[in-house]
């Protein structure tokens, strides 16, 4: 019984061309079958995935998860408060330095942070940059009347930024994180006990359920020989293999009570102590509230 | 329709997070009254359920990315305060442990999809199966017309939260600092996609599930309708109506205006950090359309450059009308629909297999 | 039949049915004495599983009574919040499906559960954790999530998390379902050893192989919910005819000396006891497989 710390990534994956957090890939027109066996398939890996890399000897796997969160908090602040792309930017490569320094593979981290969400991002965007949507001094004139305005380039500029900016210091404290040191993080930050519980074992059961629907899914693929696109039957069976699992969770639940109760649990959440405050997060601290005010102090220099 | 961190003002997610305080309170109050100690497993369980149905591909038109968010099926099996907290789970575990973002927009998410469409969605069932018995096929359609509804109120609100940002937050340049839309565009455009595509993935998947446990597994049904009889001898059938109809356009009809209301008066200044959240708290109600109406002619009096400040409130209710007029078109297609499937396939006498 | 100091659990005319229509138990009477390992046979279905949580105080029976250590069990009785932790603590049950046992964010979290909720002190908690998971074989195991176990680790969790408290009388369902033959070998190896330190354990099962080896007594059920055999194993497995009648063999099944020999015949034995996973379980790519496939809710 050796620690699986690396568990081989084409093992757990169903489907090509699905990157370890199952945002990207091809997309494949293939039948919503395989789809949804491939997106099961792609939340378990991810979550593999996270707990390998946390267990990575880095800086901020170091670091005690209530004040990683407390400092996620605090400078998702301040990044939603910056108004200049130069700024955000720097927050951006601040977040790349500790993807470094915790040994994050800096390819997937960049990989996980643009090629989703800012380039998603970026077409939303696109459009904005025209004179009919932001008004403004345009700067390249186009055809029919229409124009990028300079407040709509830097507008653009800033949403994507940000966006990444954020996403990556999420990523970087779920990716750094077991956990469950999240839960104790979110349980000493004054989370009631009883949604940290819940939550706890929201999580665990998610691996129970998404492992029901991938078995129904495999069974309903293994029968089926076509490709199914959209089909009377194809609906019916979402239905009832949702319908199933309602039934499978609602089983679960029963029995997870009798299971609590007859150890005694009474509706009163209790857990085992929590580490104590150490002078380490206090630097995290002071280290996360200096960078926030030097992105908002160096923000209102630009003006 | 997850809103990711970056596109609304932390003015914004405050504000909205604030307002699930007390949702979140009453939820916890409410099911924990129930049996204190059967509490936990249910709630955990069916949050993770929440999430797993996000999972669900089923087939749909081509190249569309839409998947269900399952709220308001939640809200029927379980009841719309169960569904709150079981939502907002979901978009927890979401948010943090799979760092799909959303962390400081965790209330606002929380707040479209946790609040507005279980509770939307859940008042279109309970006004649509009014007097129907627990095996009667109107209320699968019901509950997929309530999922419909449901996503699409939460769309709409959620909508009005980014069309709201180029107008509530920009520099005096007229540069916008967060989502760079304006309600007349952003409405129609979340409305097209939740209208088409989306809710009618919705629909089938509430819709599809309540018929599968009527046939499968009745006593699930019976967890949130322990009082409506079995069978359809005891209340007589009605054909579907226009009536009920009404209630989830009144339903949206009734939210139209909060998209006028919700600026408030706070946020005459064009710096966030000015903003007092108690203050717009208070201004959400009636006075705040007072103080709107004061804040426009600022906007205009300083030249902010708005092609037309009027036309911005014009193009919102065009649109909001727009949105009514289509969900009109598709409830009356939906009942259309219903009528022809109801009368191919007869009186739906399926006998109800109990499983232990 | 007469209970003495040496009882500690009484069932008498115990009858619970599923929602008020599908019966489980009707009229099930018998008493567990202290120090015996009692095996309860009997074909799926047959209310094994019903009577196991009613002796764990989980399910109240319509009719008849259940007391335990003098005491009877009711549900008012364990509204009791002193009732209700000396009871919780002295009865032990090990469920079938240990992913709905195992519902802890960590096996360390897991095990110290029971104790937290029957308000034991942390140090003697500790102290307990690291013993029962040295005893279980599962010290590494201590920081790992449940969705990172095989069946056969979530199983050894289970009991662990059981153990911990030290209760006098053990409930085990169906211990061996779903596991691989080491497993299979290795807990029923642990439950002798149990009952050889003087603990009280009833066990549910369907598997007669095990009966001599693990069981002072057994009770047979019928499909009809009811007692058919009371005796020592075996007697009970000379009664051909009563155990035909209780569908726990088929007809082609026949004792070669002291062994019965029946697995391709014989009723409700799932093959996937037999064939489930053969990989050895020090391998992480075996892990990776386990981990990746078989997690299912029962």
């Amino acid at each position: 019984m050796t620690a699986a710390v690396e568990t081989p990534a084409w093992l757990l994956t169903p489907e090509l061309g699905l990157c370890p957090c199952g945002c990207i890939g091809k997309r494949r027109r293939g039948s919503f079958v395989a789809k949804t066996i491939a997106g099961a398939g792609s939340v378990l890996q991810s979550a593999l995935f996270s707990e390998d890399v946390a267990k990575a000897p880095g800086l901020l796997q170091r670091l005690d998860a209530r004040a990683k969160l407390v400092a996620l908090i605090g400078l998702l602040i301040a990044v939603a408060l910056v108004r200049h792309v130069p700024v955000l930017l720097a927050a951006y490569a601040g977040a790349l330095l500790l993807a470094l320094a915790s040994r994050l593979p800096l390819g997937f981290f960049i990989k996980r942070v643009w090629l989703f969400i800012p380039i998603f991002t970026g077409v939303i965007v696109l459009p904005a940059t025209l004179n009919v949507v932001t008004d403004g001094d345009v700067v390249v004139p186009l055809p029919f009347g229409l124009g990028l305005t300079r407040q709509g380039l830097v507008a653009a500029a800033l949403i994507v930024s940000r966006v990444a900016a954020s996403i990556s210091l999420v990523v970087l404290v779920t990716l750094t994180t077991p956990w469950t040191q999240l839960l104790a993080g979110l349980r000493s930050l004054g989370v009631p006990k009883l949604f940290v519980l819940v939550i706890g074992m929201a999580y665990r059961y998610l691996f129970v359920l998404l492992a029901a629907v991938q078995d129904m899914y495999i069974a309903r693929r293994s029968r089926s020989i076509a490709p199914e696109r959209d089909s009377r039957s194809g609906r019916a069976f979402v239905g009832a293999t949702a319908g199933a699992l309602f039934g499978k969770a609602h089983a679960l639940s029963e029995e997870v009570h009798q299971a609590m109760t007859s150890r005694g649990y009474r509706g009163d959440a209790r857990t085992l102590d929590v580490a104590r405050f150490r002078p380490a997060d206090a630097a995290t601290f002071a280290v996360a509230a200096l960078a926030a005010a030097l992105l908002i102090g160096g923000d209102r220099a630009l003006g | 329709m997850h809103i990711p961190d970056g596109y609304l003002s932390p003015a914004t997610c405050g504000v909205l997070a604030a307002a699930m305080v007390p949702v979140w309170s009453t939820a916890a109050t409410r099911a924990k009254r129930v049996v204190k100690s059967r509490y936990a497993p249910p709630t955990a369980v069916f949050s993770s359920y929440c999430f797993t149905v996000k999972m669900f591909n089923g087939p749909r038109p081509v190249g569309s990315s839409a998947h269900a968010v399952g709220g308001v099926l939640i809200a029927c099996l379980l009841g719309p305060w169960a569904a709150v907290i079981s939502l907002s789970v979901a978009l927890a575990i979401q948010a943090l442990f799979f760092g799909d973002g959303g962390v400081l927009a965790f209330g606002a998410n929380a707040f479209n999809m946790a609040f507005v469409m279980p509770f939307v969605g859940y008042a279109v069932y309970r006004a649509v199966t009014r007097h129907t018995s627990l095996t009667a096929r109107r209320r699968a359609l019901a509950a997929g017309l309530g999922g419909y509804v449901g996503l699409n109120t939460a769309a709409l609100v959620a909508a009005i939260e980014f069309g709201l940002q180029p107008e509530l937050f920009h520099t005096s340049d007229g540069t916008p600092l967060y989502a760079p839309f304006h309600l007349s565009q952003t409405i129609p455009a979340m409305a097209l996609a939740h209208l088409t595509v989306a809710g009618f993935v919705e629909f089938a998947l509430t819709a599809g599930v309540v018929a599968y446990l009527q046939r499968a597994n009745l006593p699930l049904l019976r967890i949130n309708h322990a009082h409506v009889p079995e069978a359809g001898s005891a209340i007589p059938h009605r054909p579907l109506g226009w009536r009920w109809a009404f209630y989830g356009l009144g339903a949206m009809l009734a939210l139209t205006p909060l998209g006028l209301l919700a600026p408030g008066g706070a946020f005459g200044e064009d710096a966030p950090q000015n903003l007092d959240l108690a203050r717009y708290h208070l201004a959400a109600v009636p006075q705040g359309l007072h103080d709107y109406t004061g804040w426009w002619s600022h906007t205009v009096l300083d030249g902010y450059g708005f092609s037309g400040g009027s036309h911005e409130r014009a193009g919102y209710l065009l649109s909001a009308l727009v949105g009514c007029l289509a969900v009109a078109t598709a409830i009356a297609l939906v009942i259309a629909l219903a009528r022809v499937v109801s009368r191919a396939d007869g009186d739906d006498a399926e006998q109800p297999v109990l499983a232990p | 039949m007469r209970s003495d100091d040496r009882t500690v659990l009484a069932c008498r005319e115990l009858s619970y049915s599923y929602l008020g229509r599908f019966a489980a138990l009707d009229g099930v009477s018998f008493d567990v004495v202290r120090g015996e390992t009692l095996g309860l046979l009997g074909a799926n279905g047959c209310g094994k599983s019903t009577l196991l949580k009613v002796l764990d105080g989980l399910v109240f029976p319509d009719a008849g009574s259940f007391s335990a250590f003098g005491q009877p069990v009711t549900e008012d009785a364990l509204e009791d919040e002193q009732f209700s932790t000396a009871f919780r603590s002295r009865v032990g049950f090990i469920f079938q499906n240990a992913d709905a046992q195992v519902f802890s964010p960590t096996v360390r979290e897991e095990i110290a559960f029971a104790p937290l909720q029957l308000a034991i002190g942390r140090d003697e908690i500790e102290q307990r954790i690291a013993d029962v998971l040295a005893l279980l074989e599962i010290t590494e195991l201590a920081d790992r999530a449940p969705y990172q176990l095989s069946g056969g680790q979530k199983k050894r969790v289970a009991i662990a998390s059981v153990l911990v408290m030290n209760p006098e009388v053990l409930l085990f369902d169906e211990p061996t379902a779903a596991l691989d033959p080491r497993t299979q070998q290795w807990l029923l190896e642990l439950i002798v050893e149990l009952r050889r330190a003087g603990k009280t354990i009833v066990l549910a099962t369907h598997d007669l192989d095990v009966l001599e080896w693990v069981c002072d007594r057994c009770l047979v059920f019928s499909e009809a919910h009811r007692i058919v055999l009371d005796g020592t194993p075996e007697s009970v497995l000379e009664d051909r005819d009563a155990l035909l009648a209780a569908n726990l063999i088929h007809p082609h099944a026949h004792r070669h000396g002291e062994l019965t020999h029946a697995h391709p015949h014989r009723a409700d034995h799932s093959m996937i006891d037999h064939s489930g996973a053969l990989l050895p379980t020090g391998d992480s790519l075996a892990q990776a497989v386990a981990v990746a496939g078989p997690e299912r809710p029962a």
